[in-house]
């Protein structure tokens, strides 16, 4: 198979269609920045509400850790009969699947915050919610970043696999590929599809962490 | 940066268990209930409903059902050890190297692996080598390699250096202290990856399917394709189990494996 | 220690006050009473786990008491609105607690912004209150609790909790963390403090020496924060109440009264070149000193000088132990 393949055709079969590509890769991006939208503001809405709750946060990290042990494309499929396929299902699915770093994280940040800190700031006189806000937030900020920052690689990972239920995204490529086994230029699809997918994760990565370094305090950058 | 961000990514998402000792929590009991809630609940809808009709009827019965679930666990099972026989020692060797270049070479490499999709890897193998159980098993252990991989590497790492100094002071050889020492002190961490691997490989062996490479995928995917939500289900929720199981076995096993007293 | 004349504090009251915690048979704190007057320190002295830490934490209720009343000023503490409460306590913990993520004029404006105070009013505080902890604002008014040491940060955090000038302050080993030396200087630094704005202080701490150097008024507190002895360090020292007190003043209790003396209040002998061939003393130097010079010397006595430097007097060791009231011979028991 790899005997009839020539790398250099790469380049050319991606100016052929740069269109398509880079429609497909703004879906993509799209779809992740949706659904971390989403997971987002449930997630660290979540983590704000149980972090000092033993039972309610176990239950919440363990049922969205049950959500991440689920196989996304099982997750995906279960989704079908009640939202039919394309955006809707993917962007559910996602955004499930990206709640378990981001709880996970926002919870353990905010109970890291030193005791001492907690105590002076109770003992000055600021009420829980305001310590919560503006104590306890601004400190736990970079491991919440974290959290986002894994659950984007997580959505962007498992969004490839939501063109199986005509989801958006470069997955369309790499299912292009295979069903074109043994056609000249299904590797190319499959490798394109593949290397922007890998490409975006990582710029979203480069991004967060610039966005860490320039929304941390000074005073708590390590 | 780029150490930091493996670090963070892999302590985030592979953390051992870190119960502290207590056997019985809410997860280990939940999960099996959820499983055995959702089979009962699974089987109640399919009863019910009454007959399959023919195209269900193919894969709605018990052999098939169960051809594809040990199909499903034997690639899952046999790609999670091969993971571990390959990966552990990688990481023994990785951590002992004093170069910064090769660490920071595995971190990147490790930081690139996590970013690409596994169907990705799955297909681009397939285009390459052929579709079929081996290249499904290739795919599994290259893609599960990685938590298995970066926990064995911080698992040694976190070993606090001042035992180890007195392990060498006692006279112990390096091959001693690491199997006596570091390797049982790092051992939560490395299971810890260990696990993750395994839902990883359930996970992917899911879309092994697309490669012929048989499993639960094919259940779901004929449902797809074949319009089937009955059968759909039945794959879905059968292979979130086998999910689950897994986890829960695996948690089982950390914490068995465990040494007392860490 | 010399009261301050103008005092911004309140009175506090405690009556019967008591903690006991669900899950253990013996109270932390049992029937606690005490009355503070406004403007003085009061030193809670005694071992861990004696509950003096416990008690204190009541007054502003970070520890809710079981039973028992507290009033500041005649106002019960436990009716009012805890929040509101705490925004009129100065409160600072062994820990310190500074807030990491705010810089040092951040950290110092918390609770005045609390209260709404306005921008300039803040920022002029903030740099008044740096000044009198003696860290330059110019240098430390952006700066990071991180990049301080932790002597620097233990004043910024007296500063903190002086910032919207309340009239009580609550303060648990505040010099604790840090070493000998620092310690020494921020004690001074401390009562030269108190001394200018004589708030009602409630100063917890499990060294002895520093309660005598400090306070006004001294509670040394057995288990459950019984109340062994409450009065001045002199009268402590003088007339321990029982063995308990005895072993907390530990060895050379007269010396340590001694420190509590100056020359200037002493009456001195006649000056005379004799006498001063030992050397001389000033006049606000505690007799503590005086002794100390004259043993390290020899002979019997030692010149007194006034602030200008001339020779006003001189001392005798009699005369130094006239001023305790003790024989001579009884020192260092």
């Amino acid at each position: 198979m790899l005997g009839k393949y020539d790398l250099s055709t790469i380049w050319q079969f991606m100016l052929d269609r740069v269109e398509e590509i880079t429609e497909l890769t703004l879906e993509h991006i799209g779809v992740v920045l949706l659904s971390l939208a989403f997971a987002s503001i449930i997630g660290v809405g979540i983590g704000l509400l149980v972090w000092n709750k033993p039972i309610s946060r176990s239950f919440a990290v363990a049922s969205t850790g049950v959500i991440l042990t689920v196989p996304s494309m099982a997750l995906l499929a279960m989704m079908i009969p009640v939202f039919g396929l394309g955006w809707v299902p993917t962007v559910i699915a996602l955004s499930l699947y990206s709640l378990l770093p981001i709880v996970r994280n926002t919870v353990v940040g905010l109970r890291e915050v030193s005791p001492a800190v907690m105590e002076s700031a109770t003992g000055m006189g600021m009420s829980k919610f305001r310590v919560l806000m503006q104590i306890q937030f601004p400190i736990a900020w970079p491991v919440i970043l974290t959290g986002l920052r894994v659950a984007t690689q997580l959505a962007v990972g498992i969004a490839a696999i939501a063109a199986y239920v005509a989801g958006p995204g470069l997955g369309e490529y790499i299912f292009k590929g295979l069903s074109m086994l043994g056609a000249i230029h299904a590797l190319n699809f499959a490798l394109v599809g593949t290397l922007l997918i890998v490409l975006i994760a990582l710029t979203f990565d480069a991004i967060f962490i610039l966005i860490t370094r320039y929304t941390t305090s000074k005073g708590i950058r390590a | 940066m780029s150490i930091q961000a493996a670090q963070d990514v892999s302590t985030s998402y592979s953390q051992p268990s870190g119960r502290k000792g207590k056997f019985f929590t809410a997860k280990r009991i939940g999960t099996p209930i959820l499983i055995v809630v959702a089979l009962s609940a699974l089987l109640l809808f399919l009863y019910t409903r009454g007959e399959p009709d023919s195209i269900e009827g193919f894969a709605l019965n018990w052999e098939y059902q169960l051809a594809r679930i040990d199909e499903h666990i034997r690639i899952s099972i046999t790609a999670a050890l091969l993971v571990a026989a390959i990966a552990i020692p990688l990481g023994i060797i990785a951590s002992r190297t004093k170069s910064r270049f090769v660490r920071g070479f595995i971190t990147s490499f490790a930081n690139v692996g996590q970013a690409t999709p596994a169907i990705g890897v799955i297909i681009l193998l397939a285009l390459i080598i052929g579709i079929g159980w081996t290249t499904a098993i290739i795919a599994l252990v290259l893609y599960g390699m990685l938590p298995v991989l970066r926990n064995t590497m911080a698992g040694l790492a976190q070993v606090d250096p001042f035992v180890v100094e007195s392990a060498k002071g006692m006279g112990m050889t390096p091959l001693q202290i690491l199997f006596r020492i570091e390797l049982p002190l790092a051992v939560p961490v490395i299971l810890a990856g260990f696990r993750t691997t395994l839902v990883f490989s359930v996970g992917v062996a899911t879309i092994a399917t697309f490669i012929n490479a048989g499993g639960l995928g094919e259940t779901i995917v004929v449902g797809l394709k074949l319009s089937r939500p009955a059968v759909l289900l039945t794959g879905a929720v059968v292979v979130s189990c086998i999910a689950l199981l897994m986890d829960w076995l695996a948690g089982l096993i950390e914490d068995v494996l465990r040494p007392k007293g860490v | 220690m010399p009261k301050s004349n103008n005092t911004s504090g309140a009175s506090i009251e405690l009556l019967n006050v008591t903690k006991q915690y669900p899950n253990q048979d013996q109270a932390a704190v049992e029937n606690f009473s005490m009355k503070i007057n406004p403007g003085e320190l009061i030193m809670l002295v005694g071992p861990s786990g004696c509950g003096k830490t416990t008690t204190m934490k009541m007054i502003n209720r970070i520890i809710e008491p079981t039973s028992g009343s507290i009033t500041i000023d005649g106002e019960d503490v436990l009716s009012l609105d805890q929040n509101t409460l705490r925004r009129r306590i100065g409160y600072v913990i062994q820990q310190i607690g500074l807030f990491p993520h705010m810089t040092i004029a951040e950290n110092v404006s918390v609770v005045p912004k609390l209260l709404g105070w306005s921008k300039e009013k803040t920022a002029a505080r903030v740099e008044e209150l740096l000044s009198v902890v003696e860290l330059d604002p110019k240098t430390f008014l952006n700066r990071y609790p991180k990049q301080l040491s932790g002597g620097q940060q233990q004043r910024v955090g007296v500063a903190r909790a002086l910032a919207a000038d309340p009239p009580v302050m609550l303060m648990d080993e505040p010099f604790g963390a840090t070493d000998p030396i620092t310690r020494e200087k921020l004690q001074a630094e401390f009562l030269r403090l108190q001394e200018s704005i004589g708030k009602t202080i409630v100063f917890v701490t499990h060294d002895f020496d520093e309660a005598i150097k400090l306070g006004d008024r001294i509670a040394v507190l057995g288990p459950k924060s019984k109340i062994e002895q409450f009065d001045t360090p002199a009268r402590i020292l003088a007339n321990p109440a029982s063995e308990y007190v005895s072993s907390f003043i530990g060895e050379g209790a007269a010396l340590k009264r001694l420190a509590l003396l100056l020359v200037g209040n002493t009456k001195m002998g006649a000056a005379s070149k004799a006498n001063a061939k030992a050397g001389s003393v000033s006049v606000s130097d505690n007799l503590r000193e005086a002794l100390d010079r004259i043993v390290l010397a020899g002979g019997n006595t030692i010149g007194v000088q006034d602030a200008t430097g001339a020779t006003v007097g001189s001392l005798s060791i009699e005369q130094i132990s006239e001023a305790l009231g003790a024989d001579v011979s009884a020192l260092g028991k």
